[in-house]
C-alpha cells in the first residue's frame, strides 16, 4: 500500500518533557486514518511537527516516499497539507467567500478578483456537498457552517492531505452525523484525512484505521473493523475502562424541587429562550434534559441557580419558593451546581485548588472567624477533599488551578458541589471535553449521589451519556419540553427525532 | 533549553554591564580633577560651582523670572569666568526649595540667586542655616510665611519700582499717537497696582506734553483678579479691542497670554510686562520691565566687589537701570530713542517733581483718583 | 507543627520569589538605560553620575534618606490605590482626581477646624481626606458595577472634573491670592521622632501612616473573607456570581477603598508642613499618575508598592543630587523617568521569570 505521509521515528522533547518518543505515523492514501490518545498523550505536538511549528529532535518525514524538511506551516501548505484547528481561524466580519481566499487572494490591476474564486469555491462545495453560501457572513452561519469553511479553505488551496484537530467538540449531534458524510466524500476523491479525537465512536464510525498514542509513547496502529471499542480504549488508557454506567434499580422518593410554568429571558435576544416548562425533580433520581445546544437549557439552569431572574414562574425546593432568592440562598438552600462553562464559572482560574475548594463556603464560622480566613481548616478540608475525589495535581491544594488539567478541575468542581451536599446536583455537560477515565469517573460520582438519596438533573447533549446515565428524560426543544421518555424504554434514533423537534410527546 | 540559555545570556549580559559601572566609578571619581579642564563649561569641576539660581516651578528658558535673572548671572559669570549653575527644586514646596537651596550650598555656591517672592519663606530659613552664602532675592523680602519680613546680612532682596516702568509705556504708548489704551492688570496686589497708576500718569504726562485737550484719551482700566489664562480673559480683552481700544497693557502674568490672543485675532496691539515678552506674540509693541538680569548682574558685581548689599530690602528703578523699555526690540512708529532717553533722564533727575511725586499704591485709594488732566479713566468692575 | 499554610504563603514562597526577581531584573533594566543616556549625555561624568543615582537618597546622609521617606509616602499610598483596585480586576486611573480632592478636604479642615485640639485636629483632617477620596472614587464604582460603564473612562473624567472642582474651591474657600495656591494649614502631621532622626528633612509620621496601611490592605487582601471576595470578583466575576459573592457590591467598595487610599496619601502630603501647597492649575496631580509604575512594579503586592515607592522616591532623590554633577536638570529629569518607566516592565519579567522556572522543573520530573 502507497503511503502519502510517513511520520517515522519522531521524538520531540520540552524542557523537561518528552512529548513525542519515537512515534511511527504512517498515513496511507485516500484513507480516514483517526490519531487517539487522551489529552496530553502528544497528539497535537505531532500534528505540530507535521504542520511545520515544531522540529523534532530525532525522526524523519516522508512525502510519496520521499524525504521532506517542513520548517514552517508555509512549507506544509506547498506540500499540500492543510488542517482545521480545533478553534477556527476565521475572520468573522468578512464573508465567506472572503475567508476562503484570504491569503491567496487573485488579483488583477491591483484590485481583488473575486468572480474565478467564487466560480471555484462553487465547484469544491457541490462537489463535496457542502452547501455553503459565499456571500454569507462568517458570523451569521452556524459553527457547522464555519467549520465547512475551514474545510473549504484547505480544498480552494489544493490540499491533499487533510488534518481535522478535534473536529466534532463544537458539533451537535447531526453535524456530526455530516461531517462524518463529508470526510468520506473527501476521501472518495482520493483525499487523505488524519482525524484527531478522543471519541472512541467517531472513530469506530468513521476511521479506516486509527494509529493510538499515550502518554508522548507509541501504542499501535490498528484496522478499525478489526477491534471493538472496549480494545481501543484499554489501548488509550492503558487500562480497561468499562462504558456501561453501573446503575441499581431504585424506585425514585418523594419530590424535592418543583418548577412551575418557567419563563425565561434569552440572554441573546429579546424573545423567551424558556417557554412555560414545569417538572418536577424526585429523590434517588437521575433526571435528564436532553436537546440540542441552543433550545433553552442553558437559561433554564441559569434561572434555577439564580443566574438569571425569571419572567415568570414559581421555583419550590424543598417546600420553599425560591424564585427570587439570591444565588448564595439558593447555594445553602440545597443546589449544588456543575456548571456548563468550568472556566467561565466554575474556577477562579488564579486561585489554587484549596481557594477554588472553598469558593462556596469560606463565609462558614468553619472557615473564617470574624472576618478572617482561617487557613489551617481550609487547608485541611482542601486536603481532605483532594484525597476523598483524587483530585491530582503538581503542588496538592497549592496548585494553581489554571494549570491543573481539565479532568483534575472538573473533579475539583464535582467535589466542592458534592460536599456542599446538596439535595438537588444541577451537572450541566458534566464530561464534556474529558477523556475516558475522567468521564468514568465522573458518571460514577453522579450516580453515587442518586443512590444517596439526592435528586440530579443532569443537562447532556450527548445521547450516549443521556441514554447511559439516566433514569428519566425530558427533551426541550425552543425551550418547550416536548417528551417525557423512559431510557429503558427509547431508542436513541427516537430521543434524536424529539431533540430535532419533528416529534412531540406528552409531559407529566 | 534554548530558552533558558536565551536568559542566562541575558542575566549575564545585565551582570557584565553592571560590574563594568561599578569598576568605572572609582577611576572617574579620581581622575575628575584631570578631566575637568577638558569640558566645554568653565571649570566644570565636579561639586564646585561658586554661583548658583534656583528655578522656581517654572523651566529655566520660561521667558519670565528664572530666564531673566538666569542671563543677568551667565553673563557675569561667564566674562569673569567663574563656575556656575542652575539647580531644579523636586517639588513646589518651602522645603524643597530649601533642600535645593542646602544641594546649592553642597554644590559650593557662594552666591544663591532665588527668583520670584515663592522664594520668600525659603530663603527666610536658609539666611540663617548657611550664613556664609549670600542669597539675591528678587521681588521678594524672607519672612516666615506670615509676613513679619526679618532680613539677615547675607541677604539682597530686591523690588522694582512697577510705577516707573508702567509710566514709561504709558508715556512710550501716547507719544505714539495711541488714543484709546487699557490697562488689564492681574490680581490687585500692590506690584499690579503700581504697574497700573504708572499707566496712568504717564499716558497723561505724554498727553500734557503733546496739548491735547481734556478726554482726548480714554482709558480703560480693570484687575481681571487672577493672574491665569482664561477664555473670559480673552473675552474681555476682545471686547475691549472691538470697542476701540488699540493697545492694552496686560500686566498679569499669563493674562497676558489671552490678550495676546485677543489681539492677534483682532490686528491690535499688546503692551507685555515683567520682561521683554515680544519673542512671545508679533502684537508685543513693548514691555514694561524689571531689568531682572541687569540687577542680578549688579548684585553679583558687587558681591564681588566686596559691597554686596545685604541686610536691607531696595526698590530698583530707573537711576539704578532696575526698570524700562526694551527699546531694540519695540516697535513704535513715532516714539524715538530720543524721545525715550529724554523722559528717562527726567525721571532720573526728578524734574517736576516727576518720580518723587508719582502715585503708587500707598498715595491714592482707586485709579479714579489719580488726578489727570488729559486722560479719561474708565474702570471696570 | 507549623501550619502547613504558612510553609507557603511566607514571603519566600516561590511566588513571591518570582516577583522579587522580575522587579529586581525590571529595575537593572532601568538604571541600565539610564546608565545609556548619562554616557550620551555627558561621558566623562556619566559612572560618577550613575553612582549618585545608585546612592541616591543616601548621597544626601540622614537628610537624604529623611527625603526619600517623604518623597515616597504619597506615592506609596496612590500605588496602594492603583494596586488595590488592580487586585478586584479594577483600573483605577483616578488617583490623581481622588488624591487633588483627599488634598482639598484635608486642608479645608487644616485650614477651618481651628477650633480641634493638634493632637486630634490633623486626624480629623486625614479622615477628611479619605472620605473626599472615597466619595470621589465612589461614582466610578457604581457606574462600573451597576450600568458597566469602563471605570477607566469613568475616573479619568473624574479626574478633570476633580481637578476644576478644587481649583474653584480653593480660590472660594482656602485661597492665597498673591500665590495663586491654598493658604497654609494649621494642621500638621506628628514628626514621631523622625526629624531627630533625619535632620532638616522633610520626613513625618506620615511615612509611619502610609507602612501602617500598607500593612492593613496586606492583610485585608491575604487574610480577610472580604479580601478573598474581592480578589475572586477581579480575577473572575462570573464565577463569583456564580459562587454567590455579591460582585456589584464589590465593585463598588473597592473602588471606594482605593479612592479613600488616594486621598490619605495626599493627606499625608498636604499636612507634611513642608510648605507644601495645592496650586490654582489646569494641572492633574501628578502622585495620583505616579502611583501607576509604583503598582506596577510592585506587581500590586502591598508589600511590594512599599519598596516600589521607595525605589522610585529613591531614585528620584538620587537625580536631584546627580544636580552635583555637570548634568543639565531637564537631562537628569528624562533619566529618572526613564529608569521608573523601564521599571514598571516588572511583569514582563515576571512572564520570562515563571517559565524559566517551569522549565526547570520540568527537566527535574
Amino acid at each position: 500500500m502507497e503511503y502519502i505521509i510517513e511520520m517515522l521515528g519522531i521524538t520531540k522533547t520540552f524542557p523537561g518533557i518528552i512529548a513525542n518518543d519515537d512515534i511511527t505515523l504512517q498515513l496511507r492514501k485516500g484513507e480516514i486514518h483517526a490519531l487517539l490518545g487522551e489529552n496530553g498523550a502528544g497528539k497535537s505536538t505531532l500534528m505540530s511537527v507535521l504542520f511545520g511549528l515544531y522540529h523534532p529532535d530525532k525522526g524523519t518525514i516522508r512525502m510519496n516516499g520521499q524525504e521532506v524538511h517542513i520548517k514552517d506551516p508555509n512549507d506544509a501548505n506547498k506540500l499540500g497539507i492543510g488542517m482545521v484547528h480545533q478553534h477556527f481561524k476565521l475572520v468573522h466580519n468578512f464573508t465567506v467567500i472572503e475567508n476562503i481566499v484570504l491569503g491567496v487572494e487573485s488579483t488583477r490591476h491591483g484590485f481583488l478578483s473575486m468572480e474565478n474564486a467564487k466560480k471555484k469555491v462553487m465547484e469544491l462545495s457541490d462537489r463535496y456537498n457542502l452547501k455553503v453560501d459565499p456571500d454569507a457572513l462568517i458570523s451569521d452561519i452556524t459553527v457547522g457552517m464555519q467549520q465547512r469553511v475551514e474545510i473549504l479553505k484547505m480544498l480552494y488551496r489544493d490540499n491533499e492531505v487533510l488534518i481535522f484537530d478535534e473536529p466534532t467538540a463544537v458539533l451537535t449531534p447531526q453535524e456530526i452525523e455530516d461531517l462524518m458524510q463529508i470526510m468520506r466524500g473527501l476521501t472518495e476523491e482520493g483525499k487523505s484525512i488524519l482525524f484527531i479525537t478522543h471519541k472512541l465512536k467517531e472513530i469506530m464510525a468513521a476511521a479506516d484505521r486509527c494509529t493510538v498514542l499515550r502518554k508522548g509513547k507509541y501504542i499501535g496502529t490498528v484496522e478499525v473493523d478489526a477491534v471493538t471499542m472496549e480494545e481501543l480504549s484499554e489501548m488509550m488508557v492503558g487500562r480497561k475502562v468499562s462504558f456501561a454506567v453501573e446503575k441499581k434499580a431504585l424506585q425514585p422518593g418523594q419530590d424535592i424541587f418543583e418548577i412551575r410554568n418557567l419563563i425565561v429571558k434569552s440572554r441573546h435576544s429579546q424573545k423567551n429562550a424558556v417557554q412555560n416548562i414545569s417538572f418536577k425533580l424526585r429523590r434517588n433520581e437521575i433526571l435528564c434534559i436532553a436537546g440540542i445546544d441552543g433550545n433553552g437549557q442553558s437559561e433554564l439552569v441559569y434561572a434555577l441557580t439564580g443566574l438569571q431572574p425569571v419572567v415568570s414562574g414559581q421555583l419550590i425546593l424543598g417546600g420553599q419558593d425560591i424564585t427570587h432568592a439570591s444565588i448564595r440562598q439558593r447555594n445553602a438552600g440545597g443546589i449544588g451546581h456543575i456548571p456548563e462553562d468550568r472556566h467561565k464559572h466554575g474556577l477562579v482560574l488564579d486561585f489554587n485548588l484549596a481557594e477554588n475548594l472553598v469558593l462556596k463556603n469560606y463565609y462558614l464560622e468553619d472557615y473564617q472567624h470574624q472576618g478572617f480566613i482561617k487557613f489551617d481548616a481550609v487547608y485541611q478540608y482542601a486536603d481532605q477533599l483532594i484525597q476523598q475525589f483524587d483530585i491530582r495535581s503538581g503542588q496538592g491544594a497549592f496548585t494553581p488551578a489554571r494549570s491543573m488539567s481539565g479532568g483534575n478541575q472538573q473533579k475539583a468542581i464535582l467535589a466542592r458541589e458534592i460536599d456542599g451536599n446538596p439535595d438537588v446536583l444541577i451537572a450541566v455537560q458534566p464530561t464534556r471535553g474529558l477523556d475516558v477515565g475522567a468521564v468514568e469517573y465522573i458518571h460514577g460520582q453522579l450516580v453515587d449521589q442518586r443512590d444517596a438519596g439526592k435528586a440530579v438533573l443532569l443537562v447532556s447533549l450527548e445521547l450516549e451519556e443521556v441514554m447511559n446515565l439516566s433514569d428519566r428524560i425530558l427533551v426541550i426543544f425552543e425551550g418547550e419540553l416536548v417528551a417525557e421518555l423512559d431510557p429503558k424504554e427509547t431508542t436513541i434514533q427516537e430521543l434524536g427525532l424529539y431533540m430535532a423537534g419533528s416529534k412531540r410527546g406528552k409531559v407529566q | 533549553m534554548k530558552r533558558i540559555k536565551k536568559i542566562m545570556a541575558l542575566w549575564m549580559v545585565l551582570v557584565m554591564a553592571f560590574s563594568l559601572a561599578a569598576c568605572g566609578t572609582k577611576p572617574a571619581a579620581t581622575t575628575t580633577t584631570t578631566t575637568a579642564p577638558a569640558t566645554t563649561t568653565p571649570a566644570a569641576e565636579e561639586g564646585k560651582y561658586e554661583l548658583a539660581l534656583i528655578t522656581d516651578i517654572g523651566t529655566i528658558d520660561d521667558k519670565s523670572f528664572n530666564q531673566g535673572a538666569w542671563e543677568g548671572l551667565k553673563k557675569y559669570a561667564e566674562e569673569k569666568g567663574i563656575t556656575h549653575k542652575y539647580y531644579k527644586p523636586t517639588e513646589k514646596s518651602t522645603d524643597a526649595y530649601v533642600a535645593a537651596i542646602d544641594l546649592a550650598v553642597q554644590g559650593g555656591a557662594k552666591l544663591i540667586v532665588t527668583p520670584g517672592f515663592l522664594f520668600e519663606p525659603a530663603i527666610y530659613k536658609a539666611q540663617d542655616a548657611h550664613p556664609d552664602v549670600s542669597f539675591i532675592l528678587l521681588d521678594g523680602a524672607p519672612h516666615p510665611g506670615d509676613y513679619n519680613i526679618r532680613i539677615e546680612k547675607n541677604v539682597y532682596s530686591v523690588f522694582y519700582a512697577e510705577q516707573q516702568a508702567g509710566f514709561l509705556a504709558g508715556y512710550a504708548a501716547v507719544k505714539d499717537g495711541y488714543k484709546n489704551i487699557g490697562f488689564l492688570g492681574g490680581m490687585a496686589v500692590p506690584a499690579v497696582i503700581r504697574f497700573g497708576y504708572g499707566f496712568v500718569q504717564g499716558a497723561d504726562y505724554a498727553a500734557v506734553e503733546l496739548g491735547m485737550k481734556s478726554g482726548d484719551i480714554n482709558l480703560m482700566y480693570k484687575y481681571t483678579g487672577d493672574f491665569a489664562a482664561t477664555p473670559e480673559n480673552q473675552t474681555l480683552a476682545a471686547s475691549w479691542y472691538k470697542g476701540g481700544t488699540e493697545v492694552i497693557f496686560a500686566a498679569g502674568g499669563a493674562v497676558g497670554n489671552s490678550v495676546m490672543a485677543a489681539a492677534e485675532q483682532s490686528g491690535t496691539k499688546v503692551i507685555g510686562v515683567d520682561v521683554d515678552q515680544s519673542p512671545e506674540s508679533p502684537t508685543v509693541i513693548s514691555s514694561a520691565m524689571k531689568m531682572l538680569g541687569v540687577s542680578v548682574y549688579d548684585g553679583i558685581a558687587a558681591f564681588y566687589g566686596g559691597t554686596f548689599p545685604g541686610g536691607k530690602s531696595v526698590s530698583l528703578d530707573v537711576n539704578t537701570d532696575g526698570v524700562g523699555l526694551p527699546m531694540a526690540t519695540s516697535k513704535w512708529q513715532k516714539f524715538s530713542q530720543a524721545d525715550y532717553d529724554a523722559i528717562y533722564d527726567k525721571l532720573v533727575k526728578d524734574t517736576d517733581g516727576l518720580a518723587s511725586t508719582m502715585k503708587n499704591d500707598t498715595s491714592v485709594k482707586a485709579a479714579t483718583e489719580i488726578p489727570t488732566k488729559v486722560v479719561k479713566i474708565t474702570v471696570v468692575e | 507543627m507549623m501550619p502547613k499554610w504558612i510553609g507557603k504563603s511566607n514571603l519566600l514562597s516561590e511566588k513571591n520569589i518570582v516577583s522579587l526577581t522580575s522587579s529586581i531584573s525590571a529595575i537593572l533594566v532601568g538604571l541600565l538605560f539610564g546608565l545609556v543616556i548619562l554616557l550620551i549625555s555627558n561621558p566623562s561624568q556619566a559612572f560618577a553620575g550613575f553612582k549618585t543615582i545608585l546612592f541616591g537618597g543616601f548621597t544626601g546622609g540622614f537628610k537624604g534618606v529623611g527625603q526619600v521617606l517623604y518623597f515616597a509616602t504619597p506615592i506609596i499610598m496612590t500605588g496602594l490605590s492603583v494596586g488595590f483596585a488592580f487586585k478586584t480586576g479594577l483600573f483605577n486611573i483616578g488617583a490623581s482626581g481622588q488624591f487633588i480632592v483627599g488634598a482639598y478636604a484635608a486642608v479645608l479642615v487644616g485650614v477651618r477646624l481651628t477650633s480641634l485640639p493638634p493632637s486630634i485636629h490633623w486626624i480629623v483632617a486625614l479622615l477628611a481626606a479619605a472620605a473626599a477620596g472615597g466619595l470621589w472614587a465612589l461614582l466610578p464604582g457604581i457606574l462600573k458595577a451597576y450600568a458597566n460603564v469602563n471605570e477607566v473612562i469613568a475616573t479619568i473624567m473624574m479626574n478633570y472634573i476633580g481637578m476644576y472642582s478644587v481649583n474653584y474651591l480653593v480660590t472660594r474657600t482656602v485661597y492665597d491670592q498673591l500665590r495663586n495656591q491654598s493658604i497654609s494649614t494649621v494642621a500638621v502631621l506628628p514628626k514621631w521622632g523622625l526629624t531627630t532622626l533625619f535632620p532638616r528633612s522633610s520626613v513625618n509620621g506620615g511615612f509611619f501612616i502610609a507602612v501602617f496601611m500598607v500593612i492593613v490592605v496586606h492583610i485585608l487582601i491575604n487574610k480577610t473573607t472580604f479580601g478573598y471576595e474581592l480578589k475572586a470578583c477581579g480575577f473572575n466575576r462570573e464565577a463569583s456570581r456564580y459562587a454567590g459573592i455579591n460582585a456589584k457590591r464589590n465593585i463598588v467598595l473597592s473602588m471606594v477603598i482605593a479612592g479613600a487610599l488616594a486621598g490619605i496619601g495626599a493627606g499625608l502630603l498636604f499636612l507634611a508642613g513642608s510648605g507644601k501647597h495645592i496650586e490654582v492649575v489646569d494641572i492633574l496631580a501628578v502622585e495620583g499618575f505616579n502611583g501607576i509604575p509604583v503598582a506596577l512594579l510592585g506587581m500590586s503586592s502591598p508589600i511590594g508598592i512599599l519598596f516600589a515607592g521607595l525605589f522610585i522616591a529613591y531614585v528620584t532623590q538620587g537625580g536631584f543630587y546627580l544636580q552635583l554633577s555637570n548634568f543639565v536638570p531637564e537631562v537628569i529629569d528624562i533619566i529618572i523617568a526613564a529608569i521608573i518607566y523601564f521599571s514598571a516592565f516588572a511583569l514582563i519579567f515576571k512572564n520570562i521569570m515563571s517559565k524559566l522556572i517551569k522549565g526547570r522543573k520540568e527537566q527535574k520530573q
